[in-house]
């Protein structure tokens, strides 16, 4: 062998060894291990260590490994080949859409087997959470996952350019007639080429992230609460509803607003556009609140609740949740962890921490939590719109693709040239043939245990 | 004489027109990046702030120690040059020893074979992602740093490349050696390869820029944080929310930089390697 | 690394060179000993194959074969059940008329693409061919976007194509042209994608034909100079023909590369504004990924690879018919 290929040879077998000595960190200590999939930006970061450090700190005979997993297709995609692969986590984030084909696969287990269990939960507790959030975490009426946080949609508007369009900074537009007319005052065209540098109501369609689906169609759904439907399918699962008048009315209501301020010529960035003053105001979440005082210094910001439709004042709710899998070699474990986060202290602990909401309304009933929301007048906000945070009927069949359906009349009304009406019709008519189409036949023979929590509690 | 004075003006006149139409040119190409450079120095608020500005007025490197702060970049880091460099020299020693049999060795099924191999740059890689994903599983290779390597250590690509320049050696170099008692392996190894100098620093800059910038095959191969790669990392300052682009831009400018200074160390044999390769048959 | 790389070879070969000199000075090679190809070549040539077919037939021809197996059957991803349909994916294909949108996007986007990038590429190339200072500076420059990983690259284009905080309009308005609709206009869109598209290929056919130039002997521009031909007639009669292998093979290479273009779409338009922008792979992807519908995107991927076949034959045969080469 050349010296030179021995060189080679010795800084390979260096490389091999340095790459492999740090990999695997075994549970050598006798704690049990508890793999936890998550996809928290790296502003929740922080928030998610000391989460991890108070639970190891009560619970020192689990070792809790959080795992960042990049978010939206990229989740899902990790789960199907981790489920598939026998690799999967022991507890994971999970999107409602998910859950019909992670049940078809019998990859989680259904709550009903923890909660019934030696380590239970009460009834009341349950029954503490939104049931709203409930809703989401199921699947046609089975409990599959429990909420860790909850979300749900405000306005995030700036005072100073109220101030400077002589509107009043503290009264936000209250209806959807009012949001119109305060975005036709806060509209600015400063050269008259027909493009505003600056808008009032930013709508969240965003032709440049392309048909951003559920996302998209998730931040639309409060305009068909307002107007009097939540769902978007029928009961039976056999009909879309998105082509009936309230839709139809909400939809309308983008589209004016979309064409009142030219949108097809504005930035996609929603946040980019309020920090730099060009958008007055946005649909946005508790999320993003821990940075603000950063992001937005300079700027008087405040959250208001959104305006109420021709119907009714709401919002739609949203959050994250968490599912067993079957493939963990330690279900109790990551049940305990699971259990652990939806306790009220806890639950004020992470969303001081986290600016996310809690998942139940006693929460704000401890002290220390309700001390500091009156310090915290944009969380406030968000907690107090819970009151009216409604959650959709889960699309049991072709979600997703039934989803996409409506994205795309979403998009054809604003973006496109169609009115909403016959968008709707076209995305109803296609999503109406997915559903007659659907297998009905039940998925995968359940466990007698699942029937046993249901969430339909009417 | 006067001829020649307008010959040479002409020239001149020329040579400045080609420059400035090179640099001009050249600008453009690196001003989006060069911008994303100077941005990765901005705070926030400059970074949206409308009109946009060129240089930072408010220097800072606050981004970098916020992108470093998330996550352990200096971890994948590691991990993204380990992989890089692991395939890349695998690649040169299958590679080579492919090429050299199919440029050099007699022998049934060559030429059908060679073209077979030709063929499968032609398939999409998204289709045979799903394959290969669970032919690792079996392999219980999934989550590993040889779910990585592995499906990289070939290439239809270098071997084409190398083959081709390979034929354009002169075979007496070989066969002096042959009459001398050397082998197959030998030879490639002594003389052939030596030669091949630019035709390996090629492979090897192609090779480790595909390996080291690769996003979508480290996504679903890989699980714990800890095998991350780079491109995995900068994920993190994005969600169906929002972007964090200060510490994306910082740490996008990082990841770019050592492929940038690999090409420009090895600029010189890169583009030789491709020359002396020919491209014919 | 790759400098420790290239070093060492340096020095290698100079030494690998010296012997090799030596010996032929010492030992002339008499053209019978050519050592005629035996029957153990046969099994040399597989030891040296070898370890690329081990790990082609594993994650190659595996995974290719099992696709084409696929496309005949109904396959969901996550639950694991399947059933052969025959040709019923293909047909579902046929008959969906966003794969024709996705198929004529992708058509778009190639013959723009390919000859923008074609010419840009000779162009720099020729231009760089001749005396120009700062080569090296140059050549990294055209070569950066091929080194920028898209997703480095999304970023970038993201913002320099958003329609009002972007670098684009600043620059249209600057010169006194109207501000585009980047991400709302499906032609504007198509044209930010094609931009980037060129930006990011351009510097690999650069470097390739510059290498092809490089090949051209002198001699062949030293008898034109005496004939008294000019640069552009040289470039169209002695550079052009002599350049033809070069150029079918970045031809072919730059049109496979389009019509399997990806990752361009989905770090810059996701297929938006209303799919103007949705190429085929994009399509495969969303069906493979997002609708875990495998047996169809294998399908996809059949037809895309049949379309990729017959027109690299075409081009193969076009040039041959020239006799511009010889394949």
């Amino acid at each position: 062998m050349p010296p030179s290929l021995r060189r080679c040879a010795g800084l390979l077998a260096l490389l091999l060894v340095g790459g492999c000595g740090g990999g695997a960190d075994g549970p050598a200590d006798g704690r049990t291990p508890v793999v936890f999939w998550h996809s928290f930006v790296s502003s929740t970061i922080p928030a998610l260590d000391s989460l991890v450090a108070r639970f190891e700190a009560e619970h020192p005979e689990i070792d809790l490994q959080p795992q960042y997993v990049p978010t939206g297709d990229a989740l899902v995609q990790k789960l199907i080949t981790a489920v598939r692969s026998n690799t999967a986590p022991d507890v994971s984030w999970i999107h409602a859409d998910y859950l019909e084909d992670l049940v078809a696969a019998d990859a989680i287990y259904p709550m009903a087997h923890f909660i019934e269990g030696p380590n239970g939960m009460s009834a009341e507790d349950l029954a503490d959470i939104y049931p709203a959030l409930l809703t989401y975490a199921s699947y046609r009426g089975t409990l599959y996952s429990m909420p860790m946080e909850a979300t749900n949609l405000g306005l995030l508007y700036n005072k100073d350019l109220f101030r400077e369009v002589g509107l009043d900074p503290e009264r936000p537009p209250q209806t959807w007639e009012e949001l119109v007319s305060y975005s036709e005052r806060l509209r600015l065209d400063r050269n008259g080429d027909g493009r505003y540098e600056r808008i009032g109501f930013m709508v969240p369609v965003r032709p440049g992230t392309g048909p951003d689906g559920p996302w998209m169609v998730w931040q639309f759904q409060p305009f068909m609460m307002q107007a009097g439907t939540d769902h978007l399918v029928n009961e039976e699962q056999t009909r879309v509803l998105f082509a009936d008048e309230p839709a139809v009315q909400a939809l309308s209501l983008w589209e004016r607003l979309f064409d009142l301020q030219n949108q097809r010529g504005f930035t996609n960035e929603y946040q980019s556009a309020f920090v730099s003053g060009q958008g007055a105001m946005m649909l946005d979440g508790p999320w993003s609140l821990p940075n603000y005082p950063r992001l937005l210094e300079g700027i008087d910001w405040g959250i208001a609740p959104l305006p109420a439709g021709p119907v009714r004042p709401a919002t739609v709710v949203g959050g994250e949740y968490l599912a067993i899998f079957r493939q963990s070699a330690h279900p109790e474990a990551a049940w305990t962890f699971v259990k652990w986060v939806t306790q009220p202290e806890v639950q004020a602990f992470w969303s001081q921490r986290s600016g996310y909401l809690p998942i139940r309304a006693s929460v704000t009933e401890v002290p220390e939590y309700r001390a500091y929301l009156e310090t915290n007048p944009g969380l406030k906000a968000f907690v107090e719109q819970m009151a009216v945070a409604r959650a959709q009927r889960p699309i049991e069949y072709s979600a997703l693709e039934i989803q996409r359906e409506l994205a795309i009349a979403i998009e054809q009304a604003t973006v496109g040239t169609l009115d909403a009406r016959t968008a709707l019709a076209r995305a109803a008519e296609a999503s109406n043939a997915m559903l007659a189409r659907a297998d009905r036949t039940p998925p995968s023979p359940a466990p007698p245990e699942t029937t046993a929590v249901t969430t339909a509690r009417r | 004489m006067s001829a020649v004075t307008a010959h040479s003006a002409r020239r001149a006149a020329g040579s400045a027109g080609n420059h400035l139409l090179l640099y001009t040119l050249a600008l453009l190409t690196v001003a989006p990046f060069l911008w994303m450079v100077l941005t990765s120095f901005k705070d926030l608020q400059e970074i949206f702030s409308y009109p946009p500005t060129w240089w930072p007025e408010r220097f800072t490197t606050d981004n970098y120690t916020d992108a470093f702060a998330a996550a352990p970049f200096g971890r994948f880091y590691f991990n993204s040059l380990f992989v890089a460099v692991v395939v890349t020299l695998g690649q040169l020693v299958t590679c080579s020893m492919a090429a050299y049999a199919f440029a050099r060795m007699q022998f049934r099924g060559r030429d059908v074979l060679f073209y077979l191999f030709l063929g499968t740059m032609m398939v999409p890689a998204h289709v045979t992602m799903i394959p290969s994903f669970m032919i690792l599983h079996w392999l219980g290779l999934i989550d590993s740093y040889g779910a990585l390597i592995l499906p990289g250590l070939a290439s239809a690509f270098g071997t084409f490349l190398l083959r081709q320049f390979f034929l354009t050696l002169p075979k007496e170099l070989e066969e002096a050696a042959f009459i001398d008692g050397c082998g197959r392996f030998r030879v490639l190894w002594q003389i052939i390869l030596p030669l091949a100098r630019p035709a390996l620093a090629t492979l090897a800059v192609f090779t480790f820029m595909g390996v080291f910038n690769d996003f979508l095959w480290a996504l679903i191969v890989v699980n714990s944080q800890e095998l991350y790669t780079v491109q995995l990392g900068l994920a993190i300052f994005r969600d169906r929310y929002s972007t964090e682009w200060g510490p994306l831009m910082a740490g996008s400018v990082a990841a770019t930089l050592p492929i940038l200074i690999l090409f420009f160390v090895a600029q010189k044999h890169f583009i030789q390697g491709i020359a002396l390769s020919g491209l014919k048959d | 690394m790759a400098g420790v790389l290239t070093g060492e070879g340096q020095r290698v070969s100079r030494a690998a060179a010296d012997v090799v000199r030596a010996e032929a000075a010492a030992v002339p090679v008499p053209p019978a000993v050519r050592r005629a190809p035996g029957r153990r070549e046969g099994l040399t040539a597989f030891l040296f194959l070898s370890p690329t077919l081990l790990v082609f037939v594993v994650f190659v021809v595996f995974p290719i074969l099992f696709s084409f197996y696929l496309s005949f059957q109904q396959w969901n991803l996550f639950a694991d059940d399947h059933a052969f349909v025959g040709l019923a994916n293909y047909g579902a294909v046929f008959s969906d008329p966003e794969f024709w949108q996705v198929f004529w996007n992708t058509t778009v986007y190639t013959v723009a693409t390919v000859p923008l990038n074609m010419v840009l590429a000779l162009g720099v190339a020729v231009l760089l061919e001749r005396r120009v200072r700062g080569k090296r500076l140059l050549r990294a420059a055209f070569f950066t976007p091929v080194v920028v990983s898209s997703v480095a690259a999304g970023v970038i284009w993201r913002w320099v194509f958003d329609p009002n905080l972007g670098l684009a309009n600043v620059a249209l308005t600057a010169v006194g042209l109207p501000a585009v609709d980047w991400t709302a206009n499906a032609a504007a869109a198509m044209a930010a994608l094609i931009i980037v598209g060129v930006w990011k290929t351009f510097g690999i056919n650069m470097v390739l034909f510059a290498a092809g130039l490089s090949a051209i002997p002198s001699h062949y521009y030293e008898a034109a100079a005496i004939d008294g031909a000019r640069s552009w007639s040289q470039f169209r009669h002695i550079t052009l023909p002599l350049l033809a292998p070069t150029t079918l093979f970045v031809l072919v290479l730059s049109m496979i590369g389009s019509f399997q273009v990806f990752d361009v779409v989905f770090v810059l338009t996701r297929g938006g504004p209303l799919g103007a922008t949705k190429v085929l792979v994009y399509y495969l992807y969303e069906h493979a990924f997002k609708f875990f519908d495998m047996g169809y995107a294998s399908a996809v991927a059949y037809l895309l690879f049949a379309v990729l076949f017959v027109l690299t034959l075409v081009q193969v045969r076009a040039f041959r018919n020239r006799g511009a080469v010889a394949v």
